[in-house]
């Protein structure tokens, strides 16, 4: 009997007790939402995001911050009206006070609309729209837009002695931006755009594509894909015999490609934001995580994408900590200047967009290295 | 001149895989008048099976070929003890030839092919997912200007033994002589004593197992496959149908290499982003001005 | 049948309806306080226009359309295009793309109303995958890929028509104007015309019914009206991409349909409630992933074994007819009767 009353008022001491601590601790906890595909036909993108997400918050709990962050993760499924109807919940919540995503710069405009009349600050890892930036300034991005690489190809292609160029991408509004860019400086620069066209994502047979660009013979081919046509056209040019050295975008450097194409993706041209053997800390960090977390090899560009748009929030939060509201964060990712992320140094400019830079890479050996100067 | 036919050898075996699933399609619709939208469906179920099947044995082709036929030919008898037989409850003429039931079919059918795909897509994702390299069926053959792939000539060899194979059995088998009967008149058939379940249940394995082998070849001869592969062949395996003359077995296959060699040569003059609309084009043209199809001997009108 | 005694009950239908849109429903909402709810209701609302205009063409009609997410996209087109070249105001780009998307219907049905059941189905397949295809990839006119974005907003009056709550007015007011044309045109001499289409086209021609005319004007109506809703939803959403109008889109609106029961126009709505509502209930519960799989097994499962829907046609018009009190006539033996034409 008395050992029963003993445990009853030992409890009851433990429970006020434990009822106390948070109370005694005081930390803050902010939420973060993200929209992103986590089912549908652009899942696989959307699991990448997530799995770096949850890296990126891994890492931050462990390095004693004197807040807390939670991420809310919704599944838009790359569609326009679940991307609305997930901002109007964000918004919503008063708790959550920015927004990541989402992964098509279709669904981050609409959801943009919403983020614009209420005032909520959103950074998308990969949209990639010229006009997503004009919504109004709340909207950020921290991948470098085709505005940037395409010049930058078309520099390096003509520094390589090609004068005759053929242009392939895919007929989304990333492709078209690929195409324009790149061919506007290369014309500018002398070169000559022998053939130009697009293709439906997901295309499975390359083949009248690739003869039509042999019949031209060009010098070299300018590619935008991803990297599930990007594989399928390698092979397609194998089995066809056609040798034309093929360039491309960080939208094709995935592991996945190499995987899917084999040895038919060798020699194969560039440029990247991230490349995973780069020996800085922050890179290999990640890329270990990546592994452990994953199971795969290496993580391609858009992961890296993801993972560094989650610690620009962060690192934005931190500054704008203890007045945390969605004004003060929109100020302070803003304010990004020199971030330093795997997929680069990145400062916001006045329009919200960030400026990176851009290594050349190639295919070699079945891994992506980077490409001697 | 060599570009031109290098174009039309592509669009040659473009139409060959179109005229692969036009097969078994052609055969569900001719025997039964019923749209079998889930068709597209068991050639990506046939591509995945023989992903697992590569992935978990790794046998020889031949092996996996009979495999994912027989897998083929199950799940075509549950498609059609699902979303067919039910159907068939009433057997009056009137009802067996309504309107109304054949869009019930259609739509239950439709309905079936979202939850495979769906289903697939849970299952394994909705990426690429890359077949075995060693296995895959395209190892460059040149002869002449062109080139082909060693894929091609296997398509060429199935549909071929395929055709062979179908007409043999209608013409010379038991089963052949009880298909051939439904097809003509369910009701009469029944009335001389052919067991008409079973009859649509051996057409539905038939007809899904070439299907399903149909999925695994263009798999392997492309070397990527995905949960939404199923729906385009799909669409242009019943524009085949129905150009051919709807119950016409070799017509389909003629047409579906028209289909494909349209395609390739279009691509020639436009960009390739329009070539789907060469098939939708075709069909709605024939669907218009020739309802007999362009080798006549439709039964019905369109 | 005396029309003053149906005249009072009548009105208490109505009467309770446009109170539950207007004035309940918005006081729900905003006591809940979340404009999250206020969207839901929007797209609840536009798709509910867009199951009733499919509902007009294919459960009155009964003609088969899988193709009817591209008469949505023209008008979404239609009203961004006339919005972003024209400068024009919501007020006249939502009429005006469904006039447009009228008209490509007229066009489209022109050369196919000759096609039976289900080949005239695979032929607005292949017509509404057509469109799908020239939206995306006409970049001169449609900008393909890149989609059309509206900046201007929706002001009229001084009114900020962008903000949650005097959207779902603007909707509310449109959606029920229309559906209430289209309930007027399905229950009515006319919509009877077009019920003896769907059961027997030549019984109904052999009966002096302008089967082609007919067909002609059902499907250019609709057309109409999905024309209408995808105004709105440009309005709404102020972005557009071809991918918002693919085939899935064609699927779920005939979902909408045949779960809400052909020929059911309470059904139509009711299955739009559903099928935007429900997947939005599951996301709550993170079974967001089976969302898909779900139409598909709901969409069989009423094919096969509720084949009505949940308000099938028959229990809709009696309800109908029980509530209006319409038609009744008392025999000499004490019994109701039918009589009339609703």
């Amino acid at each position: 009997m008395k050992n029963r009353r003993h445990m009853l008022t030992l409890g009851t001491a433990f429970a006020l007790g434990a009822l106390g601590l948070p109370a005694l601790a005081q930390q803050p906890t902010y939420k973060i939402g993200y929209q992103l595909p986590l089912t549908g036909n652009t899942a696989q993108y959307g699991i990448d995001f997530k799995n770096s997400a949850e890296i990126a918050l891994d890492q931050f709990a462990k390095a004693g911050k004197p807040f807390k962050v939670e991420i809310v993760f919704e599944d838009s499924r790359s569609d326009t009206k679940e991307g609305v109807a997930i901002a109007r919940k964000f918004v919503d919540d008063k708790a959550i006070v920015g927004v990541l995503g989402d992964f098509t710069s279709g669904v981050s405009i609409a959801s943009a609309q919403i983020y614009k009349e209420a005032g909520m600050p959103q950074l998308s890892q990969t949209a990639s729209h010229p006009d997503y930036t004009k919504v109004s300034e709340w909207q950020f991005r921290n991948i470098t837009t085709q505005a940037q690489e395409g010049p930058l190809n078309a520099e390096w292609l003509y520094a390589s002695g090609y004068r005759k160029v053929a242009v392939i991408a895919e007929q989304t509004d990333w492709g078209q931006t690929v195409v324009s860019n790149f061919v506007d400086k290369f014309k500018a620069l002398g070169g000559q755009v022998v053939f130009s066209e697009f293709f439906n994502r997901g295309l499975a047979d390359f083949r009248p594509i690739i003869t039509k660009i042999a019949r031209d013979k060009p010098d070299a081919i300018y590619t935008g894909y991803f990297y599930e046509d990007g594989a399928q056209f390698l092979k397609q040019m194998k089995q066809l015999s056609v040798t034309i050295p093929v360039h491309s975008t960080s939208a094709s450097y995935n592991q996945q490609l190499i995987t899917l194409a084999g040895a038919d993706a060798e020699g194969m041209k560039l440029t990247a934001t991230f490349l995973p053997n780069n020996p800085a800390k922050n890179v290999q960090d990640f890329v270990a995580a990546w592994k452990a977390k994953t199971g795969q090899a290496e993580p391609g560009q858009f992961p890296a994408q993801a993972y560094d748009a989650v610690n620009i929030m962060l690192a934005a939060l931190e500054r704008a900590h203890p007045n945390v509201t969605r004004k003060s964060l929109r100020d302070q990712l803003a304010a990004t200047k020199n971030f330093p992320g795997v997929t680069g140094d990145t400062t916001f400019d006045a329009d919200r967009e960030p400026a990176k830079k851009l290594v050349r890479a190639q295919v070699k050996n079945g891994a992506f290295v980077a490409v001697e100067k | 001149m060599d570009y031109y036919l290098q174009q039309l050898v592509i669009g040659l075996s473009l139409g060959m895989v179109y005229a692969l699933v036009a097969i078994g399609f052609t055969l569900i619709f001719g025997v039964l008048n019923v749209v079998n939208f889930a068709h597209g469906e068991i050639y990506t179920i046939g591509a995945f099976a023989g992903l697992l099947i590569f992935v978990t044995f790794a046998p020889p082709l031949v092996v996996v070929l009979l495999i994912v036929l027989a897998v083929g030919a199950l799940t075509g008898v549950g498609l059609e003890r699902f979303a067919f037989k039910p159907f068939r409850r009433f057997s009056d003429e009137a009802t067996l030839k309504s309107r109304a039931m054949r869009e019930a079919t259609l739509m239950s059918s439709l309905a079936l092919s979202i939850v495979a795909r769906e289903g697939i897509e849970l299952f394994f994702g909705s990426q690429f997912q890359a077949l075995p390299l060693s296995h895959m069926l395209n190892s460059p053959i040149k002869i002449g200007p062109v080139t082909i792939v060693d894929g091609d000539l296997i398509i060429f060899g199935t549909s071929f033994l395929m055709l062979a194979g179908l007409q043999f059995v209608l013409k010379y088998t038991s089963v052949g002589l009880s298909i051939r009967a439904v097809s003509n008149n369910p009701l009469g058939a029944r009335y001389v004593g052919i067991n008409t379940d079973r009859t649509i249940a051996w057409t539905f394995a038939v007809g899904s197992g070439m299907g399903a082998v149909a999925g695994l070849l263009v798999g392997l001869y492309y070397g990527a496959i995905f949960p939404a592969m199923g729906f385009t062949p799909g669409i242009k395996a019943f524009v085949a149908m129905v150009m051919g003359g709807l119950s016409s077995i070799p017509g389909a296959v003629i047409c579906a290499l028209i289909i494909g060699i349209s395609e390739a040569l279009s691509s020639i003059f436009v960009s390739s982003v329009w070539q789907d609309l060469v098939a939708y084009a075709f069909l709605i043209i024939t669907l218009i001005f020739f309802p007999r199809g362009i080798f006549g001997g439709a039964r019905e009108r369109v | 049948m005396n029309a003053s005694d149906t005249t009072p009950r009548r009105w208490l239908w109505t009467g309770l309806i446009l109170t539950a849109l207007f004035v309940l429903v918005p006081l729900l909402l905003s006591l809940a306080g979340r404009s999250y709810f206020y969207q839901i209701a929007n797209t609840i609302m536009i798709f509910a226009l867009l199951a009733a205009s499919m509902h007009l063409v294919t459960g009155v009609a009964g003609l088969l359309q899988l193709g009817h997410a591209a008469f949505y996209g023209i008008g979404g087109y239609g009203a961004a295009l006339l919005a972003t070249h024209f400068k024009l105001s919501f007020v006249f780009t939502i009429p005006l793309a469904g006039l447009m998307a009228a008209l490509i219907a007229f066009l489209v049905a022109v050369p196919t109303m000759r096609l039976v059941s289900i080949y005239f189905a695979v032929a607005t397949l292949g017509i509404g995958q057509m469109l799908h295809v020239i939206t995306l990839n006409w970049v001169p006119v449609t900008k393909g890929p890149n989609g059309i974005l509206l900046f201007g907003g929706m002001k009229l009056f001084d009114i900020d028509f962008s903000k949650p709550v005097p959207a779902y007015y603007l909707v509310a007011v449109i959606v029920a104007a229309c559906v209430y044309v289209i309930h007027r045109l399905s229950h009515s001499y006319y919509g009877n015309a077009l019920r003896a289409l769907r059961e027997d086209d030549q019984c109904a021609d052999a009966m002096g019914i302008n089967t082609p005319r007919l067909k002609l004007e059902s499907f250019t109506v609709s057309g109409f009206f999905a024309g209408v809703a995808g105004a709105l939803w440009a309005h709404t959403a102020g972005y557009i991409s071809p991918a918002d109008f693919n085939f899935n889109v064609s699927i779920l609106i005939l979902s909408m349909v045949v779960l809400g029961g052909l020929g059911s126009l309470p059904g139509a709505i009711l299955g739009a409630i559903i099928l935007i509502g429900l997947p939005e209930v599951l996301r709550e519960f993170k079974a967001g992933d089976f969302r898909n799989i779900i139409i598909g097994i709901v969409l069989f499962g009423v094919i096969l074994f509720q084949p009505r829907g949940l308000i099938g046609e028959v229990s809709a018009l009696d309800f109908i007819r029980n509530q209006l009190g319409l038609g009744r006539k008392t025999k000499t033996d004490g019994k109701q009767m039918r009589v009339g034409w609703l």
